[in-house]
């Protein structure tokens, strides 16, 4: 077992972070699956929808409830876990309405949920994707008992945006700055949120030029109702923090290994260190792997025309898996201390539960046991 | 094939990460600029993506001559934000007092997508600019936009504001761009994709939500880094006496049938759809996107 194993077994909370088409989903999954095989429940909690990876754990869809892999569909593929897995996918909407309706009373729940700006906030505001994987997890961690949970998070742009998300949230709640804002409408009452015509402050009049005054009243309307929830999410904010940085969550640092892959998960192992984040192993997932050189004599015997395709297709193998090893090597040479852990291009697209049983073996250091031939 | 992209004056291209968007971009670029056309290269908040593949410094800022008939520019958010503050405030001393407040800069920040707005007003803003003689001062605008989810989140930027701002000087920023952006005639999103069964999943979905959500019509797609079938049925077996050659030609065989399949599953976008070749040079620089540049040609050129 390697490195990656080992931080499995101890871990409670597996994060796959990294830049987007990697294959963090399929990552998340095979380690999850990995950890039921070896007796470890797990639950993995993907963000993409993907559907094969749905219909290979026997599901027509992923919900946003955990849901049981049925172990009879499991052991069809000869997969016979010691604990039970479980599956489910984030839904970003519905996770913040269930988060305002948990918070918000009466009144400011119905406000803040009929908001235009409470809509774009769940569904467009920068950062709060991220936010809410975080939220859930938290959730997932303190509300459940899984021994183990695998976070798959959101392809980020900025891989700032997710380790600020609950800050920018908070941000956005800043009781200082709202005061500042918001005095005059609250002394206003809430019938009129004419704050701005209120003798409006040069300030107020200079940020109304750019958005419209009642663009203004509205956006502070929103903001009086959400700044009762503030206590509540600088709390979460606090348990996220704690979650992230305990021992037992691990991050997993997944990349490819092409040169614009792996610089931005370089920068992201810095991100993670700078944050003090406990990083468990960086994955460089569907590495080529190069033809035996033998080959290349095997092919000069062959006649033409085959010898030619043959030896143009060894050829081509041979120079990606070379591509490929540079990257490797690059990596190796930025990440210090970090386990590397390389996961060899399959085949075909892993979709089927036997080719995500043989990624978890890959992944946990343990590739001896038969499965799809890597290439 | 016909010339889609011939007349169109801006080309956004996108798809999933890691799908070669920049280098189809850059290839893009170089293909305009060759022909003749005043073109620029825009990078979106990522000033070393494009520039690394053509073998240039990183883009700045400003816009500025990298090649002949090319021009570059990195948009960032802080700068667009700035020069769309000091269009609209008009002095720098006032722009200062509001941008540097820190209740003011909290506020503007949780304005939805202002950022987003001002960045793509300044893209869109270099579609009006004109030279002294009334021409346009860019023919062709090709954009390295970001990756699907966030091209969405870009692209809908007016039809967001438009739904959640009332009217006022926003929402009219918000309406002249929408209107650019959905002129087929003068704007044409390219996607690009990969082989491989999510990106070829996520194009299928893209080309739907751009449509649903931004009323904007993809005209061209890209299959990057396609296999080309090599082996046929006969073959394969005639090398059944060596197990590890079968093995690596049927490795190849099947990647071309993913190949296949992906071009048949795009051809139900009825575009016009571009097949690359999987490139096998030893650097992804400047040479592999003017091959790739070869292949999009058709896209670009009108037969003489």
């Amino acid at each position: 077992m390697n490195a990656l194993g080992e931080a499995a077994r101890k871990a409670n909370v597996l994060v796959c972070v990294g830049p987007g088409g990697v294959g963090k989903t399929t990552v998340a999954a095979a380690l999850a699956l990995r950890s039921a095989l070896e007796g470890q429940g797990a639950l993995v909690c993907t963000i993409d929808p993907a559907k094969r990876l749905a219909n290979a754990l026997g599901l027509e869809a992923l919900g946003n409830a955990e849901t049981l892999i049925d172990a009879g569909h499991l052991a069809k593929a000869g997969l016979s876990p010691k604990a039970p897995m479980r599956a489910m996918m984030l839904d970003m909407k519905r996770t913040w309405d269930e988060l305002i309706e948990k918070r918000a009373q009466g009144e400011a729940r119905q406000a803040i949920l009929g908001n235009r700006f409470y809509q774009s906030l769940s569904t467009a505001l920068a950062g709060s994707q991220e936010y809410i994987a975080m939220e859930k997890l938290c959730e997932l961690r303190l509300q459940r008992d899984y021994p183990l949970i695998v976070l798959d998070t959101p392809p980020t742009a900025h891989a700032l945006d997710f380790l600020d998300a609950p800050n920018r949230i908070l941000d956005f709640l800043d009781q200082d700055a709202m005061k500042w804002v918001l005095t005059p409408a609250l002394k206003a009452g809430k019938a009129g949120l004419k704050l701005f015509n209120l003798g409006g402050g040069f300030l107020t009049k200079q940020i109304s030029k750019f958005i419209g005054t009642q663009t203004m009243e509205e956006l502070a309307g929103f903001m009086v109702h959400m700044s009762g929830l503030y206590e509540s999410f600088r709390e979460r904010a606090r348990q996220t923090r704690t979650l992230l940085e305990a021992p037992t969550t691990r991050f997993v640092l997944v990349t490819g290994p092409m040169p614009e892959r792996t610089s931005e998960a370089a920068r992201f192992l810095e991100l993670l260190k700078e944050h003090r984040l406990h990083v468990a192993a960086v994955v460089v997932n569907r590495v080529h792997q190069a033809p035996d050189d033998k080959l290349l004599a095997q092919a000069e015997a062959l006649g033409e025309p085959l010898k030619t395709k043959v030896l143009t297709t060894l050829r081509e193998q041979t120079q990606l898996a070379a591509q490929d090893a540079k990257g490797v090597a690059w990596l190796k040479a930025h990440c210090g201390a970090v386990p590397i852990v390389e996961v060899p291009r399959f085949d075909l697209d892993v979709h089927d539960l036997q080719s995500l049983a043989t990624t978890g073996r890959w992944l946990w250091g343990d590739p001896s046991r038969s499965g799809p031939a890597p290439h | 094939m016909s010339a889609v992209l011939f007349d169109k004056q801006l080309i956004i291209v996108t798809g999933k990460g890691g799908v070669g968007k920049s280098s189809v971009a850059a290839a893009l670029a170089l293909l305009a600029s060759g022909s003749g056309k005043r073109t620029l290269l825009v990078e979106v908040n990522a000033p070393d993506r494009a520039s690394a593949l053509l073998e240039l410094p990183p883009f700045g800022d400003d816009v500025g001559l990298v090649g002949p008939n090319l021009w570059a520019v990195n948009l960032r958010p802080e700068q667009a934000m700035r020069e769309y503050g000091l269009m609209i405030l008009k002095f720098e001393r006032l722009y200062q007092a509001v941008f540097e407040n820190r209740v003011a800069r909290h506020f503007m920040r949780f304005v939805p997508s202002l950022a987003e707005l001002t960045l793509l007003g300044k893209l869109l803003f270099h579609m009006k600019e004109t030279l002294p003689s009334g021409e346009r001062r860019f023919e062709k605008i090709v954009v390295d936009a970001p990756a699907t989810g966030h091209a969405l989140t870009f692209l809908s930027v007016p039809e967001v504001i438009l739904n959640t701002v009332p009217p006022g000087a926003l929402a009219d920023s918000a309406s002249w761009m929408r209107a650019l952006l959905v002129d087929a005639t003068r704007t044409a999103p390219v996607l690009v994709s990969l082989p491989e069964d999510m990106p070829i999943n996520e194009t299928l979905e893209l080309a739907t939500a751009l449509k649903s959500r931004v009323s904007m019509r993809p005209q061209a797609v890209v299959l990057n880094a396609a296999v080309p079938a090599r082996f046929d049925a006969a073959e394969l077996q005639s090398l059944a006496h060596a197990p590890a050659l079968q093995d690596s030609a049927r490795v190849h065989q099947v990647w071309a049938a993913q190949s296949a399949d992906a071009a048949k599953r795009l051809a139900a976008l009825e575009l016009p759809l571009i097949t690359v070749p999987r490139l096998h040079l030893p650097n992804y620089g400047r040479a592999a996107i003017e091959s790739l540049a070869g292949h999009l040609r058709p896209l670009v050129e009108r037969p003489r």
